[in-house]
């Protein structure tokens, strides 16, 4: 019998953030500021939800069981790991992915544009000051989170390439 | 742990309902008096400035000018949310922008594009110069009268005409303003 490693929580949690990251940077682009709003609100509710599922989830959902010490990650590269689920290089990745997509909705829940006239809900909070430098990291950061997608799916399409054996 | 994450999760649906869309009220009436009727009737910009200098300048003054103007809103919109806003500087903020939206239509000669340095002004307004105009006309009406109910102290006025200022701001930008211009 064929069990799937990933559960169904866990996969819909993926690709809806696939598709609401893909839809975050086009709202932006667009200047659709209210939809670029909701988009992030949506990311942290899925954010939230993954955090939650990676204590009471299942197996190969929950950290606990694939955030592993750097030991484990060298002994992965030397070929020592026997396991389902994530092994402990792809859990750095896992781990950094989650990291940086929460940094950007916390960042734009106090980002503003220029004018005041786009602003994350949680604005008033901070300083104007520290508002404008959570927005230009905004911004860079995003070009950091193309990245570390792209070394994401080069990584799959390596595994595939190599067979995952 | 769980408590942190269900109060995490009680904020967010907290922010989620205080994100309050802004209408807009045009009942305001528009009674400026000293609107940009001097650039009624140029539907073409004026002619590049003489010298690479003279135009730098100008790039100058609109820069300065735009980011005064963000400011201005940036404080409006801050004093708004608060709970008890502060009506002498939405009044000095209003007036700024008032006095910088009577001044931008000098802002845009033409040869004052990205080809002279770097702007957030795109070559698309000296090729729709008509429809720039008309925007920025919107813009300094909608300045003049935001001033003038600033002026007037009613708070839901101040609100709705702030509202309409935003649009006519943001009218402008989505089209004619690229994403380099920090």
């Amino acid at each position: 019998m064929k069990l799937p490693i990933w559960d169904l929580p866990t996969r819909l949690f993926h690709w809806l953030l696939v598709g609401l990251i893909a839809f975050s940077w086009w709202s932006a682009e667009y200047h659709y500021d209210d939809l670029h709003i909701w988009s992030g609100m949506a990311v942290l509710s899925l954010l939230i939800f993954r955090l939650l599922w990676g204590f009471f989830g299942s197996s190969t959902a929950r950290f606990a069981n694939f955030v592993r010490g750097p030991r484990a990650v060298f002994g992965y590269l030397r070929g020592q790991w026997r396991g389902l689920g994530h092994n402990p290089l792809g859990a750095l990745s896992v781990i950094a992915l989650l990291g940086l997509v929460s940094g950007q909705t916390v960042l734009g829940l106090i980002a503003s544009d220029e004018d005041g006239l786009m602003q994350g809900p949680l604005v008033n909070l901070v300083s104007v000051g520290t508002s404008d430098a959570a927005t230009e990291l905004h911004e860079e950061l995003f070009n950091v989170l193309l990245a570390l997608i792209g070394l994401h799916v080069a990584a799959i399409l390596y595994y595939r390439l190599r067979g995952s054996a | 742990m769980r408590i942190a994450v269900l109060t995490a999760l009680a904020s967010v649906s907290l922010v989620a309902c205080g994100q309050n869309a802004t209408s807009t009220n045009n009942e305001v009436a528009e009674n400026s008096a000293n609107s940009v009727e001097a650039t009624e009737s140029a539907a073409t910009p004026a002619p590049a400035p003489a010298t690479k200098e003279e135009a730098m300048k100008v790039m100058h003054e609109r820069h300065e000018g735009m980011e005064q103007i963000g400011k201005s809103t940036k404080t409006i919109k801050r004093a708004l949310d608060s709970s008890s806003p502060d009506m002498a500087e939405i009044q000095k903020a209003a007036a700024t922008i008032a006095e910088l939206a009577a001044k931008s239509p000098n802002w845009f000669p033409q040869g004052t594009g990205p080809e002279l340095g770097k702007t957030g002004a795109k070559p698309e307004i000296w090729q729709n110069y008509p429809d720039f105009v008309a925007k920025d006309r919107e813009f300094g009406r909608a300045a003049q009268t935001f001033d003038a109910v600033a002026r007037s102290g009613d708070l839901s006025q101040i609100k709705a005409g702030f509202a309409d200022l935003g649009k006519t701001c943001k009218a402008c930008h989505d089209k004619y303003r690229s994403d380099m211009h920090h």
